[in-house]
């Protein structure tokens, strides 16, 4: 089933979770529980974000403005709430990726001093 | 904002569902699915917690992390009461004097009158720096002078104290402190009635119909209240007036009286002498700006008055004297003799409150090294520098809030008795009472000294390890943590060292009053007010003078009085104005040298014998000096020795320099010379005092009964025997001499005692402080002192050493505090005009007082310190 056992699933980095969550309903709307599973299988199972902190970042987003919940209904035809990006959302999304590629690049420098040489 | 808690139940309800859904569809059980999705959700309560704490302010995390804080630091402090009861019972003294005094001054000097528009008024007063009179009032002739000239002031009221005998209102005849006031005081001043109505323009001039006004303390206190008063008849004297109405509760200003009244009421204020006497000043003035007009135009215009004024009459005006006009607005006139008093108080009030604070933060900081263990520990589970430090902010909220809260408690008791100090130069001080203001000052001084000792304990710093002391929790004492202790015990002792000979000062002060040889025998003699029945006028009157004698006489046939005396003055409570001018045979004054002066006073025979005063040559007065017979005087021995330096006093002649004697030259023969007897000044000064006979001046009306047993007993004797003479004749305040002179003594006592209550509390304070250090510092010293008395000192030698610790913090802090003390001094004399530093005596019995003190605090620790085991010692670390 599980593609991965639990020791090579990886932690996500801190700090990070609101940038994934935003760039997970850059497609749409969602509710919660697709946001997760789209999580899990957009890193092919290597990332897992748990309830307990999934849904306090979504209502943490909304109450910043960057998403808006609305009641929907689900293809399973359930009841359930809607995250959708926001303006403000789509323009935190951007910045957030420009401040995340900056730090890989750098990360990797560090990592890689003889590659970054090269370059 | 925040979705309610239907709507997270049905979003998670929802997630469950979906996630049921998916993994029946990927073929699992239904029952397993939904136990599965269940367990992959983790703990549902947690997750919709953590979503409202989403929603929820700031501010309700951090109040809510404080409360967990202050519950944490209560228990922690439960499990030292002794520290903690300290802390809060010396916080409490520093912060419920400082309330207290706070309150007073809010009180006196910073709460606006009840008068109306009351930044509006104005005091007028006239002053001669030349001889010393800060507040010589003003004549008739003056105030209309003034009245008439002056339009930045829009109107002028005017005031003077007489006592007048009243009769009526259900009491026995007696003489009461009035106000005679024209018909435009109150409209000035801005007062209303609380019943009837009080004076105007009506009331004003000779031809009016006598009225007076009750004043609110007189009418509740002696009336209860009465309202049936206005309208009743009251006999002023030897004239009537009508009550007219009661005044509201006001500060009473410039007198504490019992009637205001108007001129007709007060035959003195129709005659010649007030009205056109320029030199005859009774009279106090009011002003109320007019619109537009400042304090600084009026004082302008009114001195620019004044000083043609002065040009005019220069007669009435001596250039030594240099007559000058002052204004201030009424509030500061009233406030201004309490507020040096007060602002010293408010010194020494803060001085305890650095020494409470002081203290404490050495209680503190000894506690913090105790704990650095326990610090170390939270250090190293995560706690920041940030939670620590609101750990200690909780505790020491803790402590200062508790510390604060008992403090108004003890504000109450406080203010009573420093506003029964201070109503000696306020009247003000008696309507103050513990207010709001008084919890902010409260509440303020507790956030502060929190704060303050918040930050007094250092924080397990990251760079050095503090794994060595975390498991044995022994106490480690850094040379930095002790010299930090000690500046703080120091400071205390230093601060305690200036009340303390401040306190002294005053003792000393005191106890040379008390004792001080007066000439005269105080104990036996009883002094009676029988004011003669108008208002002193008519004195020489010889059926006045016959009264009194016979009174007199009466009273001597008493059972136990050994004798009696008519005078015009009780020593000490009574006074005359300065010394007079005087002339002697065979003397005259240099070219430029000032003639000499002398106390006028009128006695009868016996008096001398009375009181107690040696006759030191020639004889006492008799029955037989009458008005008819040679005019005779008796001079006191410093009147003999200064003009008679040859010692032939004895019938040479001397006779009175001044208008009041009129323009002939009166010389009367000397026929004895007494002791000294200086009835003015509480310590004895060489007192130049020239007596003549009641028979050829006439009598005032105070009476001296010299009693075989106590005096006291006497009175109702006394009192039934005026009766039966007359039923109008006041007999009033009878007291011993002993007990009036006191009575002037008591301001100087209520010095003393607040001072003393000051000191005491520093006092306190520092031996607690001391005791504190020094315990501290043995308890961290166990094994230093199990080595020593390993290697050979002996139990003696450890008690000798930390005694002296005690010493060396003790001397430290005199030194300092001396000094210090000696700077402020030197600071203060330039804003305040009296400042005495307190002489050889008090300073070191200040310093005795602190050593023995330092001494005593020392001995417990020094005892625990020579009574170590040495091997307990070495093994505790």
């Amino acid at each position: 089933m599980a593609k991965h056992s639990d020791d090579q699933r990886l932690e996500l980095l801190q700090g990070t979770l609101d940038m994934l969550l935003l760039r997970t309903l850059q497609w749409g709307p969602r509710h919660g529980h697709g946001i997760g599973q789209t999580i899990r299988a957009q890193s092919d199972d290597l990332l897992r974000v748990e309830t307990g902190s999934l849904y306090p970042a979504l209502h943490r987003l909304v109450k910043r403005g960057w998403l808006k919940a609305e009641w929907g209904v689900s293809e399973a035809n359930q009841r359930a709430r809607f995250y959708q990006l926001t303006a403000a959302g789509k323009a935190q999304l951007s910045r957030e990726r420009d401040r995340w590629s900056q730090l890989v690049d750098a990360i990797g420098r560090v990592m890689n001093p003889a590659r970054a040489s090269e370059e | 904002m925040c979705p309610d808690n239907d709507e997270l139940d049905e979003e998670i309800r929802g997630h469950l569902a979906i996630s049921v859904n998916q993994r029946i569809e990927r073929g699992e059980e239904p029952a397993a699915a939904r136990l599965a999705a269940l367990k992959e959700f983790g703990n549902l309560t947690l997750t919709r917690e953590s979503i409202q704490g989403v929603y929820r302010p700031r501010w309700f995390d951090a109040a809510e992390g404080l409360a967990r804080d202050i519950r944490f630091a209560v228990r922690s402090l439960l499990r030292v009461k002794g520290m903690a009861a300290t802390v809060i019972v010396t916080l409490a003294l520093g912060i419920g004097a400082n309330a207290a005094i706070f309150s007073v001054i809010r009180g006196v000097l910073l709460r606006p009158l009840v008068n109306r528009d009351e930044d509006r008024l104005i005091y007028i007063r006239q002053t001669a720096p030349g001889i010393g009179a800060t507040n010589m009032t003003f004549s008739v002739p003056e105030v209309n002078d003034l009245k008439s000239r002056v339009p930045s002031v829009s109107a002028f009221g005017d005031f003077s104290t007489v006592d007048l005998r009243l009769i009526g209102l259900g009491s026995e005849p007696r003489i009461v402190k009035a106000g005679v006031v024209g018909g435009s005081f109150f409209e000035v001043m801005g007062l209303r009635p609380v019943l009837g109505r009080l004076l105007d323009a009506h009331d004003d001039g000779p031809d009016a119909e006598g009225a007076a006004v009750l004043t609110y303390r007189f009418w509740s206190i002696s009336l209860n209240s009465d309202p049936t008063v206005v309208g009743k008849t009251i006999r002023l004297g030897p004239r009537s007036a009508t009550v007219v109405g009661v005044l509201e509760p006001s500060v009473p200003y410039p007198a504490d009286t019992e009637i205001i009244a108007n001129i007709v009421t007060s035959p003195h204020h129709l005659g010649a002498t007030m009205n056109t006497n320029r030199a005859h000043r009774m009279t106090e003035l009011f002003g109320r700006l007019a619109p537009g007009a400042s304090v600084e135009s009026a004082r302008a215009e009114l001195s620019a008055v004044h000083t043609a004024m002065v040009r005019e009459h220069p007669e009435s005006y001596s250039t030594k004297a240099s007559v000058q006009l002052r204004v201030t607005k009424l509030r500061d006139q009233i406030a201004s003799p309490a507020r040096t008093i007060l602002i010293v108080l408010l010194a020494a009030a803060a001085v305890v409150f650095v020494i409470a604070c002081s203290n404490v933060a050495n209680l503190i900081l000894a506690r913090s090294v105790r704990r650095e263990g326990e610090l170390a520990v939270r250090a190293a589970l995560g706690a920041g520098t940030g939670a620590l430090r609101r750990t200690l902010l909780a505790e020491s909220l803790v402590l200062c809030g508790a510390g604060a809260l008992l403090g108004l408690l003890l504000a109450r008791p406080f203010v009573a008795v420093v506003a029964r100090y201070a109503a000696r130069f306020s009247i003000r001080a008696l309507e103050v009472t513990v207010d709001s203001s008084v919890l902010w000052v409260g509440a303020g001084l507790a956030i502060a000294a929190a704060v303050l000792l918040a930050y007094v304990p250092r924080l397990p710093s990251p760079q050095a390890p503090a794994g060595l002391g975390l498991a044995t929790g022994g106490v480690r004492i850094t040379p930095g943590t002790n010299r930090r202790l000690r500046m703080f015990a120091t400071t205390q002792i230093a601060f305690s060292f200036v009340l303390l000979a401040g306190a002294g000062m005053l003792l000393a002060t005191l106890v040379a009053m008390q004792t001080a040889n007066t000439g005269v025998d105080m104990r036996h003699v009883l002094a009676v007010d029988m004011p003669p029945a108008a208002t002193g006028f008519g004195m020489g009157d010889a059926n006045v003078i016959g009264f009194h004698e016979e009174t007199g006489r009466r009273i001597a046939q008493l059972p136990g009085v050994d004798g009696v005396a008519l005078t015009m003055l009780v020593p000490w409570r009574d006074r005359f104005g300065p010394g007079i001018v005087f002339g002697v045979d065979g003397y005259t004054p240099v070219d430029g040298e000032e003639r000499p002066r002398a106390r006028f006073r009128v006695v009868s025979p016996r008096y001398f014998a009375v009181l107690g005063v040696p006759l030191i040559a020639g004889r006492d007065f008799t029955d037989e000096d009458r008005r008819d017979s040679e005019l005779v005087a008796i001079v006191s021995q410093t009147v003999a020795q200064r003009l008679f330096p040859n010692g032939d006093a004895l019938n040479r002649h001397m006779w009175w320099i001044d208008d009041y004697f009129g323009k002939v030259v009166v010389p009367r023969r000397i026929v004895g010379v007494v002791g000294d007897v200086d009835d003015e000044n509480i310590v004895r000064a060489p007192a130049m005092a020239i007596y003549q006979p009641v028979r050829q001046i006439g009598v005032v009306g105070r009476l001296l009964v010299r009693a075989a047993g106590d005096p006291y007993a006497l009175v109702p004797a006394v009192r039934r025997v005026v009766r039966g003479m007359s039923a109008d004749q006041p007999v009033e305040r009878p007291a011993t001499l002993e007990d009036i002179r006191a009575e002037v003594l008591s301001p100087d006592r209520l010095n003393a005692f607040v001072f003393s209550g000051f000191a005491g509390i520093a006092l306190l304070i520092a031996v607690v402080g001391v005791a504190g250090v020094l315990a501290f510092s043995v308890s961290a010293r166990t094994r230093e002192f199990g080595v020593r008395l390993a290697v050979g000192s002996t139990p003696r030698h450890l008690l000798a050493r930390v005694l002296s610790e005690g010493g060396r913090i003790a001397a430290i802090g005199i030194a300092a505090g001396a000094a210090g003390g000696y700077l402020l001094a030197r600071v203060a004399t330039k804003f305040f005009t009296q400042v005495e530093l307190p002489g050889m005596v008090p300073v070191a019995g200040a310093a005795a007082v602190l050593i023995a003190a330092a001494v005593v605090a020392s001995l417990m620790p020094a005892a625990r310190a020579s009574r170590v085991d040495v091997l307990q010692a070495l093994r505790s670390e």
